[in-house]
């Protein structure tokens, strides 16, 4: 994975250069937002069961997912759909916190797509409540943070669709 | 590899969040950011005073040695890497941690400097010259948080 700072260092190590004045921008930038940074994942983490509950009563709960025929029908797909909601939210704060969003291409949607066509797992919901997700948690961080996590439920949404 | 990396692989790796130590830890990173910026420039800007009074300083103690051979070929080599050097600490202090030093340059070190037939004992007196010279441009304090790495570099070549 790369986060804010190891992109930077990267691309000047490959031409053996220091980091210029832009990135030294972009880095001060990071580490000035960094304080905003910790205080969401602490948030975020101390109150991960309930985003999740939240953005299932939002996003599923009362739709034909949950119902007889539906994805979500048996309670062994809705614990597994729970247990996707948590990567998705741990991810995202990851990813959050490193500025980057490389660890969720890495980690989560690299065959996640294929994956969840085998196994029937409709792609449209799954983003619906990637979406719902992204307004709880908004809710509970705030504007400023709200916005840095939405970068990252919209990347896994981009990455799904 | 950077401070914030490690702490995510190392949270990911136990599928949880941070620990609030881990985020304690982050928290005092980002907050020496300023700092960290300004050490990166100070080594960027001075890299090649650095380099030319860090050899200035090696040749006397050490006169006989590849960089101070009279081929011109061979000091601007050694002088480039020596740079190069430089630069990797300014990219592991922007990091918070030895890992882009190492990666790039510590793991193998020997080996690379014994297949160039170049003596370890004067590549070891060379960086600690170096060190010498690039925390005489800092505040204490910058001095403190540049030392170690020059250090690694040292213990990696011993």
């Amino acid at each position: 994975m790369q986060d804010a700072i190891t992109t930077l260092i990267n691309s000047s190590d490959t031409q053996g250069k220091y980091l210029d004045n832009s990135s030294l921008e972009r880095l001060q930038n990071y580490f000035h937002s960094g304080e905003l940074r910790a205080k969401a994942a602490m948030t975020i983490s101390a109150n991960a069961a309930t985003i999740v509950t939240r953005t299932t009563a939002k996003s599923l709960l009362y739709t034909d997912i949950t119902a007889p025929g539906g994805n979500m029908y048996t309670c062994r797909r809705y614990a597994a759909c729970v247990r996707d909601m948590d990567y998705f939210l741990r991810y995202a704060t990851y990813a959050m916190l490193a500025g980057d969003p490389s660890i969720l291409d890495e980690r989560v949607l690299n065959g996640l797509r294929e994956t969840y066509n085998s196994l029937g797992v409709p792609v449209g919901a799954t983003v619906r409540a990637v979406q719902a997700m992204k307004e709880v948690t908004t809710e509970m961080l705030g504007a400023e943070a709200g916005k840095e996590m939405s970068l990252y439920f919209d990347h896994i949404c981009t990455g799904l669709g | 590899m950077s401070l914030v990396t490690e702490l995510i692989l190392n949270a990911d790796s136990e599928a949880r969040y941070p620990a609030p130590k881990e985020i304690r830890i982050y928290q005092d990173f980002v907050k020496t950011g300023d700092q960290r910026i300004r050490i990166a420039k100070v080594l960027a800007e001075n890299e090649q005073r650095i380099v030319q009074n860090g050899s200035a300083r090696f040749w006397e103690r050490c006169p006989n040695t590849p960089s101070n051979c009279g081929n011109d070929r061979k000091t601007a080599s050694c002088q480039r890497d020596q740079g190069w050097y430089v630069r990797l600490i300014a990219y592991s202090i922007l990091a918070g941690s030895e890992r882009p030093l190492e990666e790039i340059g510590t793991v193998g070190i020997k080996e690379m400097y014994n297949n160039l037939e170049i003596p370890i004992r004067n590549i070891t007196e060379c960086m600690r010259c170096l060190k010498e010279e690039a925390m005489s441009l800092m505040s204490e304090e910058d001095a403190t948080e540049v030392a170690p790495y020059f250090d690694l570099i040292i213990h990696s070549l011993s």
